[in-house]
């Protein structure tokens, strides 16, 4: 057994790993007392090994589920379950990626990947093997001993990513982890996310605005509608991926896929006037 | 990254610079390090210049209000024949010890209550009226609890620091981001993992910004502490220089007040760049 299955000990079964989201609501009180539905009655799942994608307007509340999901906030009602337990809190079997560049920075990039082995008691021969690695795979082994304020802002999620990978989550979440970044770097770390994963048999949720991301990176993206944060509809993009990001554009099955998806964005997006987005 | 090219590659810096004058007082304008010593040295050699002829002018008397020269001429007098050196380090210490016990007292109870909300609405509403508190009103309580000897000099420079220390280590602790704490959270850190690991390596270097700045306020208690019932240290010497009118004497006091003070910031900047190496090199 190498070091990196070693360490994935503590993690479920593959077979296991499946996320079910079952009536899940959230009502925040507002300062006034008045009560703000921002998620209701959403309802999916994610099987294992599978990339799905919460697509919907801003402020529909999908980054809401996921923080739930992850353990952060509290569900008003409905349940999460992960590989057969119910969610109660964060814990590592489900690692999130922020959009924010959440490395450390008073830790070298390698120190920041072995974060989690660290704090959960990893045995040091354990974690150095899982921290090559996963180093090697977001190929950032050159960049090992720098400090993250020395890198640029994909080299960064891509310390935030292995550093969650590492950690061997049941579930990898996703914040909008490449919002902030360039389109040809963006390009390029989507490529590298669905290679990781794909190799690990990962289950991903992201969340994301951005129909294309979706599109390219997910299995199955659950389309999400504003006011509450319903689940709107539920699509299954062709799992043969393109090499090329225009491609997106002129495959006939992606492109029948993205004009029904941003014609709803649109008439979601109708139905707030303008201004009242947050 | 700019480092792996060859010296060729870059721009000629000089050349770039002098493509248009810059104006001199331009906003934010950016200082070679010889112009800002340069500008340093020269506004200090204006103002002794200026206190020089003022002192020469013969507007007040000397006695009263001495050259620069004469001040220094008074030091030197002091640190050689008067053993001045041992009232320094008798200030010094106080100022060191006070400093330690204010500090361990305040960067462990500032690090809870900015980090713990339920440890803050309970310890603030103990600290804030005592900020409020002005700390020479303890002196009568001191002396009559503690005597005119060490322990009272000592708790006065703490009660001046220690609330002050509290409220800004607290603020730097609840400034630390939240998503990084949540990142700890995921990745399966307890609660006091999470404390060490993240929320003290991130606030520690506002934390010792906030020790060097207090460490200034220290010395303003200093000489009030060394007026009541003192025989040695700076303050004591400059008490007894005023019943002497030797007005060279006390300028010579704050003299070395201010270099001793400036020399403790120094060295604090010196541990801040020595122990969080990660904030040298910034990238721009």
């Amino acid at each position: 057994m190498n070091a990196y299955a070693a360490s994935r000990l503590h993690s479920a079964p593959v077979a296991r790993r499946e996320l079910r989201v079952e009536g899940l609501s959230k009502v925040f009180t507002a300062r006034r007392g008045s009560v703000v539905t921002a998620v209701d009655d959403v309802s999916f799942r994610v099987l294992p090994g599978e990339v799905c994608a919460l697509l919907g307007p801003s402020g529909c509340g999908k980054s809401t589920v996921l923080r739930m999901v992850a353990g952060l906030e509290q569900p008003s009602d409905g349940s999460i379950v992960l590989s057969g337990r119910e969610v109660t809190g964060p814990g590592r079997d489900r690692g999130l990626v922020f959009q924010s560049y959440t490395c450390f920075p008073w830790l070298t990039v390698r120190e920041n990947v072995a974060y989690g082995l660290k704090v959960t008691g990893s045995t040091l021969a354990l974690r150095e093997g899982t921290v090559d690695y996963f180093l090697e795979r977001v190929k950032l082994t050159p960049f090992a001993d720098r400090y993250p304020d020395e890198l640029s802002g994909g080299m960064r999620q891509r310390v935030a990513i292995a550093r969650t990978l590492a950690n061997g989550p049941d579930l990898l979440l996703m914040d909008e982890p490449f919002g902030a970044l360039d389109s040809e770097t963006r390009w390029q770390m989507q490529r590298l996310l669905l290679d990781v994963v794909r190799r690990e048999g990962m289950s991903v949720l992201i969340v994301t605005h951005d129909v294309d991301e979706a599109l390219y990176l997910a299995d199955k993206i659950v389309c999400l509608s504003r006011h509450p944060g319903r689940v709107r509809d539920i699509l299954m993009p062709p799992a043969e991926k393109p090499d090329e990001p225009e491609a997106l554009y002129s495959a006939p099955a992606f492109v029948r896929l993205r004009s029904g998806i941003l014609r709803m964005l649109r008439e979601e997006g109708a139905t707030a006037p303008l201004g009242e987005t947050p | 990254m700019t480092s792996s090219l060859p010296a060729t590659a870059l721009p000629d810096r000089a050349r770039q610079d002098t493509r248009w004058r810059t104006p001199l007082f331009d906003f934010q304008r950016t200082l070679s390090w010889r112009g800002r010593v340069a500008l340093g040295v020269l506004a200090w050699g204006l103002f002794l210049a200026a206190w020089q002829m003022l002192a020469r002018a013969g507007i007040a008397p000397e006695q009263l209000f001495p050259a620069p020269t004469d001040v220094f001429s008074a030091l030197y007098r002091l640190l050689t024949e008067q053993q001045f050196l041992s009232d320094i380090r008798a200030s010094l210490t106080r100022i060191l010890i006070s400093f330690a016990i204010a500090a361990s007292l305040a960067v462990p109870l500032g690090v809870l209550m900015g980090a713990f909300p339920v440890v803050a609405a309970f310890g603030n509403a103990l600290v804030s009226p005592f900020r409020y508190l002005p700390a020479p009103s303890f002196i009568p309580l001191l002396l009559m609890w503690l005597g005119t000897g060490e322990a009272q000099k000592i708790a006065l420079l703490c009660l001046g620091v220690v609330w002050f220390l509290i409220t800004l280590v607290m603020d730097n602790t609840r400034a630390v981001r939240v998503d990084l704490i949540e990142t700890a959270k995921t990745l399966g850190a307890t609660r006091r993992a999470t404390l060490w690991t993240v929320v003290v390596p991130a606030a520690l270097p506002a934390i010792v910004d906030t020790l060097r700045q207090m460490l200034a306020v220290s010395w303003t208690y200093l000489v009030i502490a060394e007026i009541v019932a003192a025989t040695d240290g700076i303050g004591a010497m400059m008490m007894r220089a005023r019943r002497f009118v030797r007005v060279d004497d006390i300028m010579a006091g704050i003299l070395v007040i201010g270099l001793l003070g400036l020399l403790l910031d120094l060295l604090f900047r010196a541990l801040h760049w020595w122990v969080f190496p990660y904030l040298r090199q910034r990238r721009q």
